[in-house]
């Protein structure tokens, strides 16, 4: 049986400040605090926050599906995950498994049947060299300086997709609404996709990169900045761009329903 | 006495000319036995139906020629399997007993396999090599024929996409307010996608762009669906 950390979320305190008589004084700050604690008591009574540490190799495995709530995965220079979770009321059961080659959490399946519950808040602190597939149905994804083979972004529905410092060969982000944001390198012979039914999808990569790029926008909003060059065919009307970068060592492909696709230099 | 005999002597007892004994072990029988009971019923009343109507039926003019137009027929139509060889080829291939060796079996199962792959194969080359063929067969007749096709594929994903939409809704009353408007929203957006594709389509049935971002959100629309039915 594993054991969590529980800790309440701190109360909020206020200093009132009124300058009438000190009867007075004394009751509205009574009242006041009264008031700030009955309030913060609701709020911690909804939330609670879970930790635990498992032991991992560098290129250890963390596959996350979540139904609701935010996914933050960031690098540390331990062999070992820590993972971290704020639960929302009506809380949501969650049972990660822990082998050795990874960490899975599914939310989903450790809920079945279950379509009320609240969101689940993850923090993730992994191996630098770890592969990432990370699943939520609605939430922002954020995901920094992993440099493992796999790194997935997957918001079904609503939530922004951010990825910084990223230096994996398989790199796939997709969301409904929302923004993506890609801050990193491609990899040689690397396959990269990034998809979204609204908003703006930004590519920040070095200046020496080199792709095929296959970006396809319908509002026209192909911005290839540095990257273009007289090679790319221009299909649709500016409704889509295809060529190579350089000589084309890793595949690229970027698909906006209904917003802009952004490459800019690192 | 067991069914067999007493199916022999029911004859007998409804003409009435069964000795007593065996009518007695009769009786005990069929209080017993439902099923000689069930004939014993079917059979008097067969027998009491022909009594009863016994006479009414006029006898035809001339019997004797009757009977030989019969005779006739009868010999007549023993020579029709001779002047229609085919249906008794057919009728005599279905009816023959089919006893196969195990190789010939295997052989017939890899005959079937076969044909069924290579017609899969074929059709399903048709299907993908729709759009260059309608093309190819002039201007005018591409644009209506391209058309119809990309009505007809997105009628068909319409079809799938309603199955998986009813049984979305079906669920839909579980889910959390927010769940559900953010779900409503989001198909929207697909929606829009899919709308505008299509009207672009319409207007311009070769538009490649158009068609690719129509059925990427065909399917991302389906994949969510799907994905939203399981919740």
């Amino acid at each position: 049986m594993e054991s969590f950390t529980l800790m309440k979320t701190r109360t909020a305190s206020a200093r009132p400040v009124h300058p009438r008589a000190r009867q007075l004084n004394r009751l509205a700050l009574c009242a006041l605090l009264f008031v700030c604690g009955t309030l913060s008591a609701g709020i911690t009574q909804g939330q609670q926050q879970l930790s635990k540490r498992y032991p991992a190799p560098k290129n250890v495995r963390v596959v996350l599906k979540n139904i609701s709530g935010t996914i933050t995965v960031e690098s540390w220079n331990r062999d070992e995950i820590k993972l971290t979770m704020i639960l929302e009321s009506p809380k949501a059961n969650v049972a990660p498994r822990h082998n050795g080659s990874g960490l899975t959490i599914d939310v989903m399946a450790d809920n079945p049947g279950r379509s009320d519950i609240g969101d689940v808040n993850f923090k993730l602190q992994v191996p630098v060299s770890s592969s990432v597939d990370l699943e939520t149905k609605r939430g922002q994804i954020t995901v920094s300086n992993i440099r493992g083979d796999l790194v997935r972004a997957h918001v079904s529905l609503e939530g922004d997709i951010e990825l910084r410092g990223i230096s994996a060969s398989q790199v796939f982000a997709q969301n409904t609404i929302g923004d993506i944001y890609f801050d990193g390198e491609f990899a040689r012979k690397g396959t990269y996709q990034f998809q979204s039914g609204k908003g703006h999808i930004t590519i920040r990569i070095p200046a020496e990169s080199a792709f095929h790029l296959t970006a396809a926008a319908p509002t026209k909003q192909i911005k290839l900045g540095e990257f273009w060059n007289d090679k790319f065919k221009n299909l649709g009307g500016g409704r889509k761009y295809e060529g190579e970068v350089v000589d084309g060592r890793s595949k690229v492909n970027v698909t906006n329903f209904n917003g802009s696709i952004t490459f800019m230099r690192r | 006495m067991n069914c067999e005999k007493c199916q022999d002597l029911i004859e007998d007892f409804i003409d009435g000319s069964l000795g007593q004994e065996d009518q007695a072990k009769l009786n005990l029988h069929l209080e017993e036995c439902l099923g000689c009971a069930d004939v014993r019923n079917d059979l008097q009343a067969i027998v009491s139906f022909c009594r009863e109507h016994r006479g009414e039926y006029s006898a035809p003019p001339n019997e004797r020629a009757l009977w030989l137009r019969i005779r006739n027929m009868i010999e007549a139509g023993e020579s029709v399997p001779a002047s229609r060889p085919a249906r008794a080829s057919w009728g005599s291939w279905i009816s023959r007993s089919w006893e196969l060796s195990f190789s010939q079996l295997a052989a017939a199962a890899a005959a079937i396999v076969l044909v069924v792959s290579l017609s899969t194969v074929v059709g399903l080359r048709r299907w993908q090599s729709g759009d260059a063929q309608f093309k190819a067969s002039g201007p005018d007749a591409g644009l209506q024929v391209g058309a119809a096709n990309v009505r007809d594929r997105v009628s068909q994903q319409q079809q799938l996409i309603s199955y998986w939409n009813q049984r979305v809704e079906f669920n839909k009353a579980r889910w959390n307010p927010e769940m559900r408007e953010t779900f409503d929203r989001n198909l929207k957006v697909i929606d829009q996608a899919v709308n505008e594709s299509f009207d672009a389509l319409t207007l311009d049935p070769h538009d490649e762009v158009s068609e690719e971002m129509l059925n990427a959100a065909l399917n991302e629309k389906l994949s969510l669906l799907k994905e939203f039915a399981a919740l």
